[in-house]
């Protein structure tokens, strides 16, 4: 769904970790950091911002 | 076709088959649901086609279940669309309506109103007037996964921003019955904000209509900002379909894949 909005699909990952493997934990959150690092800032604050603006602007 | 309905739900309470009927009267100018009672005239029946086909319908499933919490022990007769008919398996499927004390009277949909719907089954199983209308096909979901992911944002954030919080969308839905709402939940959505979380809000609302939606469109009608929530929500159904081969509500007595535990079959 987050693909269908437009939003990267790799910004949001569910992985199942048991308590008792906390390696795995610390892999996968690096490797989610890492991704995310490799993608930038998210669009999303700033076109929110932007799109509030531009209805102020033009009113319905 | 409404005089046969007409006919058949006389009959029903003629013979004492249901307490009452819900259906849609029209009356100084408007077309409100009612629940019609035996001895009372069917006069201003109607199937909420006014200017054009469907052009006037309610969530009468919604009032069905109020019905139904008031009169436990009472049967009731429903007319349904093909959509609504959907929306009555999903509700018994979700445990909040009892198949024996409902009876569906049920109306095909015309082809031009299934080919706008691009509806699944614009037909009820129930059909007591009416053809079997042939369902269409999905189209504006394609259109938009043809978009690349750039114009797609555009177009989302653009339509979040709209919503105003009125909450119509999930007040006027027919599968959405929860005491406790989600969208009223503080950590997810902070009230008195606006615009909403984009897309916290709207996403929301998708996953909790994965199994549920009927794709009726009501909310989508019902949404003052024009926000194409149909459009989202056919998106859910189509991944839920692909992934889990589940459709809400087309297949009578059928589990949904989102409440039962274990490996996939
Ligand atoms: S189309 Fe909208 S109103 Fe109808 S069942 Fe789906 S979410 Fe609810
Ligand atoms: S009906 Fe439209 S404006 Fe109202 S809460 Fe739903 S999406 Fe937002």
């Amino acid at each position: 769904m987050l693909d269908f909005t437009g939003i990267e699909k790799e910004r949001l990952r569910a992985r199942w970790v048991s308590s008792a493997e906390a390696p795995e934990f610390v892999e996968e959150v690096n490797a989610f950091i890492d991704t995310l690092k490799e993608l930038g800032p998210s669009p999303l604050k700033a076109a929110v911002e932007a799109k509030k603006e531009e209805q102020k602007e033009a009113p319905a | 076709m409404i005089e046969t309905i007409k006919q058949h739900v006389a009959g029903l309470l003629t013979e004492k088959k249901i307490a009452g009927f819900l259906g849609l009267i029209e009356k100084n100018g408007h077309v409100a649901p009612h629940l019609f009672k035996d001895g009372e005239s069917l006069a201003g029946f109607t199937l909420g086609d006014r200017k054009t086909a469907g052009d006037a319908r309610y969530p009468l499933n919604k009032t069905l279940v109020t019905l139904s919490r008031a009169y436990p022990e009472e049967t009731f007769g429903v007319l349904v669309r093909g959509c609504d008919e959907r929306g009555l398996y999903g509700l018994f499927r979700l445990n909040q309506l009892t198949e024996d004390r409902v009876i569906p009277v049920g109306f095909s949909c015309p082809a031009e109103l299934s080919e706008a719907c691009e509806c699944r089954k614009p037909y009820p199983d129930s059909l007591v007037a009416g053809e079997k209308t042939e369902s269409s096909q999905l189209k504006k979901v394609a259109e938009m996964d043809g978009k690349d992911l750039a114009r797609r944002f555009d177009f989302w954030t653009a339509q979040f921003v709209k919503c105003v919080k009125c909450y119509g969308c999930r007040d006027v839905c027919p599968m959405c019955f929860c005491k406790e709402c989600s969208l009223e939940c503080e950590d997810l959505v902070a009230k008195g904000d606006l615009p909403v979380e984009v897309p916290v809000f709207h996403l929301t609302r998708a996953m909790h209509m994965a199994d549920r939606c009927v794709d009726c469109g009501l909310c989508d009608e019902a949404c003052p900002s024009d926000i194409p929530l149909r459009l989202l929500y056919k998106k859910t159904a189509q991944i839920m379909d692909t992934d889990y081969g589940f459709t809400s509500g087309l297949n009578k007595n059928e589990r949904s894949p989102l409440s039962q535990m274990g490996p996939a079959k």
